[in-house]
Protein backbone atom coordinates (compact mmCIF):
# COMPACT_ATOMS: atom_id res chain seq x y z
CA UNK A 1 0.00 0.00 0.00
CA UNK A 2 2.65 2.12 1.08
CA UNK A 3 4.81 1.90 -2.19
CA UNK A 4 1.66 2.82 -4.35
CA UNK A 5 0.36 5.47 -2.08
CA UNK A 6 3.77 7.12 -1.48
CA UNK A 7 5.01 6.76 -5.40
CA UNK A 8 1.53 8.35 -6.90
CA UNK A 9 1.41 10.99 -4.82
CA UNK A 10 5.28 11.56 -5.39
CA UNK A 11 3.85 11.71 -9.32
CA UNK A 12 0.87 13.95 -8.99
CA UNK A 13 3.30 16.16 -6.84
CA UNK A 14 5.98 16.76 -9.83
CA UNK A 15 2.65 16.77 -12.44
CA UNK A 16 1.55 20.21 -10.18
CA UNK A 17 4.73 21.54 -10.75
CA UNK A 18 5.69 20.98 -14.16
CA UNK A 19 2.27 21.97 -15.03
CA UNK A 20 3.12 25.36 -12.73
CA UNK A 21 6.87 26.14 -14.26
CA UNK A 22 5.18 25.42 -17.76
CA UNK A 23 2.41 27.85 -17.05
CA UNK A 24 4.65 30.72 -15.70
CA UNK A 25 7.71 30.27 -18.43
CA UNK A 26 8.35 27.06 -20.63
CA UNK A 27 11.91 25.83 -20.74
CA UNK A 28 13.46 26.13 -24.47
CA UNK A 29 14.72 22.32 -23.93
CA UNK A 30 11.32 20.87 -22.10
CA UNK A 31 12.59 17.09 -22.12
CA UNK A 32 15.61 17.84 -19.98
CA UNK A 33 13.52 20.39 -17.92
CA UNK A 34 10.91 17.59 -17.10
CA UNK A 35 13.24 15.02 -16.13
CA UNK A 36 14.42 17.73 -13.75
CA UNK A 37 11.77 18.45 -12.25
CA UNK A 38 10.78 14.80 -11.46
CA UNK A 39 13.72 13.78 -10.27
CA UNK A 40 13.80 16.78 -8.11
CA UNK A 41 10.50 16.18 -6.54
CA UNK A 42 11.42 12.21 -6.09
CA UNK A 43 14.75 12.75 -4.32
CA UNK A 44 12.78 15.55 -2.27
CA UNK A 45 9.92 13.42 -1.69
CA UNK A 46 11.66 10.11 -0.33
CA UNK A 47 14.48 12.53 1.61
CA UNK A 48 11.44 14.10 3.54
CA UNK A 49 10.08 10.82 3.95
CA UNK A 50 13.38 9.24 5.11
CA UNK A 51 14.38 12.10 7.78
CA UNK A 52 10.98 13.13 8.75
CA UNK A 53 8.69 9.78 8.93
CA UNK A 54 6.12 10.90 11.79
CA UNK A 55 4.61 13.39 9.18
CA UNK A 56 3.35 10.99 6.42
CA UNK A 57 1.37 9.22 8.73
CA UNK A 58 -0.88 6.54 7.16
CA UNK A 59 -3.92 4.56 9.46
CA UNK A 60 -2.03 6.03 12.79
CA UNK A 61 0.93 4.37 11.97
CA UNK A 62 4.42 6.56 10.52
CA UNK A 63 5.53 6.31 7.21
CA UNK A 64 8.73 3.83 6.79
CA UNK A 65 9.94 1.73 4.61
CA UNK A 66 13.05 -1.10 4.02
CA UNK A 67 15.84 -0.26 1.48
CA UNK A 68 13.88 -2.30 -0.90
CA UNK A 69 10.70 -0.31 -0.26
CA UNK A 70 12.05 2.87 -1.12
CA UNK A 71 13.55 1.28 -4.75
CA UNK A 72 10.16 -0.40 -5.78
CA UNK A 73 8.58 3.21 -5.20
CA UNK A 74 11.51 4.57 -6.80
CA UNK A 75 11.03 1.98 -9.98
CA UNK A 76 7.12 2.79 -10.14
CA UNK A 77 8.05 6.60 -9.81
CA UNK A 78 10.41 6.04 -12.63
CA UNK A 79 8.11 3.52 -15.09
CA UNK A 80 5.39 6.18 -15.25
CA UNK A 81 7.58 9.38 -15.32
CA UNK A 82 9.24 7.75 -18.66
CA UNK A 83 5.76 7.14 -19.73
CA UNK A 84 4.84 10.36 -19.38
CA UNK A 85 8.06 12.10 -21.04
CA UNK A 86 7.42 9.72 -24.11
CA UNK A 87 3.68 10.91 -24.48
CA UNK A 88 5.25 14.52 -23.80
CA UNK A 89 7.57 14.17 -27.03
CA UNK A 90 4.75 13.17 -29.03
CA UNK A 91 2.90 15.98 -27.77
CA UNK A 92 5.78 18.22 -28.48
CA UNK A 93 5.78 18.13 -32.29
CA UNK A 94 2.74 17.89 -34.63
CA UNK A 95 2.55 14.30 -35.59
CA UNK A 96 1.78 13.61 -39.22
CA UNK A 97 -0.08 10.62 -38.51
CA UNK A 98 -2.95 12.80 -36.32
CA UNK A 99 -2.55 15.78 -38.08
CA UNK A 100 -3.96 13.76 -41.26
CA UNK A 101 -6.90 12.00 -39.52
CA UNK A 102 -7.53 15.41 -38.31
CA UNK A 103 -7.83 16.76 -41.52
CA UNK A 104 -9.88 13.55 -42.69
CA UNK A 105 -12.08 13.87 -40.04
CA UNK A 106 -13.05 17.57 -40.42
CA UNK A 107 -14.08 17.18 -44.14
CA UNK A 108 -16.83 13.95 -42.32
CA UNK A 109 -19.08 12.13 -44.97
CA UNK A 110 -17.40 14.33 -47.89
CA UNK A 111 -13.99 12.90 -47.72
CA UNK A 112 -10.70 14.56 -48.29
CA UNK A 113 -9.15 14.97 -51.40
CA UNK A 114 -5.90 13.43 -52.20
CA UNK A 115 -4.19 16.48 -53.73
CA UNK A 116 -5.14 18.48 -50.33
CA UNK A 117 -2.99 16.23 -48.15
CA UNK A 118 0.37 17.24 -50.36
CA UNK A 119 -0.68 21.15 -50.40
CA UNK A 120 -1.00 20.85 -46.93
CA UNK A 121 1.47 19.51 -45.46
CA UNK A 122 4.62 20.23 -47.54
CA UNK A 123 8.25 20.28 -46.58
CA UNK A 124 8.50 23.31 -44.04
CA UNK A 125 6.38 21.60 -41.81
CA UNK A 126 6.84 17.77 -42.35
CA UNK A 127 10.52 17.99 -43.07
CA UNK A 128 12.59 20.99 -41.82
CA UNK A 129 11.47 21.75 -38.84
CA UNK A 130 12.18 18.25 -37.30
CA UNK A 131 16.37 18.83 -39.03
CA UNK A 132 16.16 22.47 -36.66
CA UNK A 133 15.42 20.04 -34.04
CA UNK A 134 18.39 17.67 -34.13
CA UNK A 135 20.35 20.96 -34.55
CA UNK A 136 18.50 22.31 -31.04
CA UNK A 137 19.12 19.05 -29.28
CA UNK A 138 22.84 19.25 -30.26
CA UNK A 139 22.43 15.77 -32.59
CA UNK A 140 23.49 17.48 -35.78
CA UNK A 141 25.24 20.64 -36.48
CA UNK A 142 25.27 23.26 -39.86
CA UNK A 143 28.82 23.51 -41.57
CA UNK A 144 29.84 24.73 -44.77
CA UNK A 145 25.85 24.45 -46.15
CA UNK A 146 25.97 20.70 -44.87
CA UNK A 147 24.39 18.57 -41.74
CA UNK A 148 26.28 16.53 -40.15
CA UNK A 149 25.67 14.38 -37.04
CA UNK A 150 27.61 14.96 -33.98
CA UNK A 151 28.94 11.81 -31.25
CA UNK A 152 25.42 12.42 -29.72
CA UNK A 153 23.37 12.25 -32.31
CA UNK A 154 25.18 8.99 -34.19
CA UNK A 155 24.89 6.93 -30.70
CA UNK A 156 21.67 7.52 -30.64
CA UNK A 157 21.40 6.40 -34.37
CA UNK A 158 23.51 3.44 -33.51
CA UNK A 159 20.65 2.14 -31.28
CA UNK A 160 17.88 2.24 -33.53
CA UNK A 161 20.09 0.70 -36.49
CA UNK A 162 21.01 -2.33 -34.13
CA UNK A 163 17.47 -2.39 -33.02
CA UNK A 164 16.11 -2.49 -36.66
CA UNK A 165 18.51 -5.16 -37.53
CA UNK A 166 16.95 -7.18 -34.09
CA UNK A 167 13.60 -6.61 -35.89
CA UNK A 168 14.24 -7.41 -39.11
CA UNK A 169 12.81 -4.16 -40.20
CA UNK A 170 13.82 -3.42 -43.74
CA UNK A 171 11.43 -1.02 -44.45
CA UNK A 172 13.28 2.59 -44.73
CA UNK A 173 10.25 4.02 -42.86
CA UNK A 174 9.94 7.56 -41.52
CA UNK B 1 13.29 -8.60 2.56
CA UNK B 2 13.42 -11.90 0.16
CA UNK B 3 9.74 -10.64 -0.64
CA UNK B 4 10.46 -7.13 -0.99
CA UNK B 5 12.84 -8.18 -3.76
CA UNK B 6 11.08 -10.67 -5.20
CA UNK B 7 7.97 -8.08 -6.09
CA UNK B 8 10.58 -5.69 -7.41
CA UNK B 9 11.70 -8.39 -10.19
CA UNK B 10 8.09 -9.28 -11.15
CA UNK B 11 7.44 -6.38 -13.54
CA UNK B 12 10.78 -6.62 -15.04
CA UNK B 13 10.98 -9.94 -15.54
CA UNK B 14 7.67 -9.51 -17.13
CA UNK B 15 8.28 -6.89 -19.04
CA UNK B 16 11.59 -9.03 -20.15
CA UNK B 17 9.41 -11.50 -21.09
CA UNK B 18 7.19 -8.76 -23.45
CA UNK B 19 10.05 -7.73 -25.35
CA UNK B 20 11.38 -11.56 -25.93
CA UNK B 21 7.87 -12.50 -27.19
CA UNK B 22 7.14 -9.70 -29.35
CA UNK B 23 11.10 -9.98 -30.80
CA UNK B 24 10.26 -13.45 -31.44
CA UNK B 25 6.91 -13.34 -33.18
CA UNK B 26 8.25 -10.40 -35.14
CA UNK B 27 11.31 -12.36 -36.42
CA UNK B 28 9.68 -15.96 -36.78
CA UNK B 29 6.73 -15.57 -37.50
CA UNK B 30 6.11 -12.68 -40.16
CA UNK B 31 2.59 -13.09 -40.99
CA UNK B 32 1.58 -11.66 -37.52
CA UNK B 33 3.19 -8.45 -38.13
CA UNK B 34 4.41 -5.22 -35.62
CA UNK B 35 1.58 -4.01 -33.98
CA UNK B 36 0.28 -7.77 -33.58
CA UNK B 37 3.99 -8.69 -32.12
CA UNK B 38 3.82 -5.45 -30.00
CA UNK B 39 0.17 -6.74 -28.81
CA UNK B 40 0.75 -9.96 -27.78
CA UNK B 41 3.90 -9.64 -26.32
CA UNK B 42 2.36 -7.04 -24.04
CA UNK B 43 -0.24 -9.86 -22.99
CA UNK B 44 2.05 -12.38 -22.44
CA UNK B 45 3.91 -10.25 -20.00
CA UNK B 46 0.27 -8.83 -18.28
CA UNK B 47 -0.19 -12.92 -17.88
CA UNK B 48 2.86 -13.19 -16.31
CA UNK B 49 2.14 -10.64 -13.75
CA UNK B 50 -1.04 -12.30 -13.08
CA UNK B 51 0.78 -15.99 -12.64
CA UNK B 52 4.04 -14.68 -10.48
CA UNK B 53 1.54 -12.53 -8.10
CA UNK B 54 -0.77 -15.25 -7.43
CA UNK B 55 2.21 -17.81 -6.91
CA UNK B 56 3.67 -15.52 -4.37
CA UNK B 57 0.69 -15.26 -2.74
CA UNK B 58 -0.10 -18.59 -2.63
CA UNK B 59 3.55 -19.20 -0.49
CA UNK B 60 3.14 -15.88 1.92
CA UNK B 61 -0.51 -15.42 2.17
CA UNK B 62 -0.92 -11.11 3.03
CA UNK B 63 -4.52 -9.15 3.68
CA UNK B 64 -6.06 -8.72 0.52
CA UNK B 65 -5.97 -4.75 0.20
CA UNK B 66 -1.91 -5.31 0.33
CA UNK B 67 -2.11 -8.15 -2.10
CA UNK B 68 -4.30 -5.79 -4.78
CA UNK B 69 -2.34 -2.45 -3.79
CA UNK B 70 1.38 -4.61 -4.68
CA UNK B 71 -0.50 -6.13 -7.81
CA UNK B 72 -1.97 -2.75 -9.45
CA UNK B 73 2.10 -1.08 -8.31
CA UNK B 74 3.69 -3.80 -10.45
CA UNK B 75 0.81 -3.86 -13.04
CA UNK B 76 1.24 -0.01 -13.56
CA UNK B 77 5.44 -0.29 -13.75
CA UNK B 78 5.12 -3.51 -16.29
CA UNK B 79 2.75 -1.18 -18.49
CA UNK B 80 4.79 2.25 -18.14
CA UNK B 81 7.47 0.25 -19.34
CA UNK B 82 5.32 -1.60 -21.86
CA UNK B 83 4.07 1.36 -23.12
CA UNK B 84 7.84 3.15 -23.43
CA UNK B 85 9.02 -0.24 -25.37
CA UNK B 86 5.75 0.30 -27.58
CA UNK B 87 7.32 4.15 -28.63
CA UNK B 88 10.72 2.78 -28.75
CA UNK B 89 9.59 0.60 -31.56
CA UNK B 90 7.84 2.91 -33.17
CA UNK B 91 10.18 5.33 -33.07
CA UNK B 92 12.63 2.94 -35.11
CA UNK B 93 10.63 2.13 -37.86
CA UNK B 94 8.16 5.46 -38.17
CA UNK B 95 9.77 8.66 -36.17
CA UNK B 96 10.88 11.21 -38.60
CA UNK B 97 14.01 12.68 -36.33
CA UNK B 98 15.43 9.15 -36.60
CA UNK B 99 15.17 8.68 -39.92
CA UNK B 100 16.59 12.01 -40.41
CA UNK B 101 19.18 10.59 -37.71
CA UNK B 102 19.74 7.59 -39.82
CA UNK B 103 20.55 9.20 -42.99
CA UNK B 104 22.88 11.33 -41.72
CA UNK B 105 24.84 8.86 -39.92
CA UNK B 106 25.05 6.57 -43.32
CA UNK B 107 26.30 9.94 -45.13
CA UNK B 108 29.64 10.07 -43.73
CA UNK B 109 30.21 13.74 -45.01
CA UNK B 110 27.10 14.96 -44.22
CA UNK B 111 23.80 16.46 -46.18
CA UNK B 112 22.57 19.77 -47.42
CA UNK B 113 19.26 20.24 -46.79
CA UNK B 114 18.77 19.03 -50.86
CA UNK B 115 20.02 15.68 -50.40
CA UNK B 116 18.47 15.10 -46.63
CA UNK B 117 14.63 16.36 -49.05
CA UNK B 118 15.88 14.18 -51.89
CA UNK B 119 16.47 11.35 -49.78
CA UNK B 120 13.43 11.84 -47.54
CA UNK B 121 10.73 14.37 -47.94
CA UNK B 122 7.01 15.41 -47.11
CA UNK B 123 5.61 13.28 -49.85
CA UNK B 124 7.57 10.04 -48.86
CA UNK B 125 6.15 10.85 -45.23
CA UNK B 126 2.88 11.26 -46.53
CA UNK B 127 2.55 8.10 -48.47
CA UNK B 128 4.41 5.83 -45.23
CA UNK B 129 1.93 7.33 -43.29
CA UNK B 130 -0.68 6.74 -45.56
CA UNK B 131 -0.31 2.94 -46.60
CA UNK B 132 -0.26 2.04 -42.76
CA UNK B 133 -3.29 3.80 -41.93
CA UNK B 134 -5.46 2.52 -44.51
CA UNK B 135 -3.58 -1.35 -43.84
CA UNK B 136 -4.86 -0.91 -40.25
CA UNK B 137 -8.28 0.25 -41.02
CA UNK B 138 -7.76 3.20 -39.87
CA UNK B 139 -8.22 5.32 -42.88
CA UNK B 140 -10.61 4.77 -46.52
CA UNK B 141 -9.78 5.26 -49.58
CA UNK B 142 -12.35 6.08 -52.19
CA UNK B 143 -12.48 7.84 -55.87
CA UNK B 144 -9.54 9.55 -54.83
CA UNK B 145 -10.96 10.74 -51.69
CA UNK B 146 -9.69 9.91 -47.73
CA UNK B 147 -12.47 8.87 -45.03
CA UNK B 148 -12.25 8.00 -41.72
CA UNK B 149 -12.44 4.38 -41.38
CA UNK B 150 -11.96 3.02 -37.51
CA UNK B 151 -12.08 5.03 -34.41
CA UNK B 152 -8.61 4.35 -32.84
CA UNK B 153 -6.55 6.82 -33.68
CA UNK B 154 -9.20 9.00 -34.54
CA UNK B 155 -9.67 9.32 -30.55
CA UNK B 156 -6.22 8.85 -30.01
CA UNK B 157 -5.64 12.28 -31.83
CA UNK B 158 -8.91 13.69 -30.01
CA UNK B 159 -6.84 12.74 -26.36
CA UNK B 160 -3.63 14.36 -27.64
CA UNK B 161 -5.05 17.22 -28.92
CA UNK B 162 -7.11 17.74 -25.62
CA UNK B 163 -3.52 17.22 -23.48
CA UNK B 164 -1.24 19.12 -25.69
CA UNK B 165 -4.38 22.23 -24.88
CA UNK B 166 -3.79 21.74 -21.45
CA UNK B 167 -0.54 21.01 -20.37
CA UNK B 168 0.93 23.26 -23.64
CA UNK B 169 -1.20 25.94 -23.65
CA UNK B 170 -2.12 25.02 -27.49
CA UNK B 171 -3.13 22.56 -30.85
CA UNK B 172 0.12 22.77 -32.75
CA UNK B 173 3.78 23.94 -32.53
CA UNK B 174 3.35 26.05 -35.11
CA UNK B 175 0.67 28.33 -33.39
Amino acid sequence: MIVLSVSLALFISAFIFHLIIWRIAKPKKQTKALIKIFLGTLLTGLALIYWFPSFFISEGVSISTTFFGYFHITLLFISLTLAYITTYSGMEVDSPSLVMIQKIAEKGTEGLCEKKFYDALTDNILVKPRVFDLIRDEMAYLKDEKYIITPKGARLARIFLFYRKLLNVTVKGG
Amino acid sequence: MFNDVVQILVPLVCFSINVLVQLSCNRFLRSVGLLKSELIGFASGLLGVFVLELYIYSFQPTLILDLLAIFAANCIIFSSLSYCYFHFVNLAVTARRIRLLRDLYCSHEGLTMGEILARYDSRDMIENRVKRLINSGQIIYKNNRYYIGGPIVLWVSKIILMMKLIIIGKKSEFD
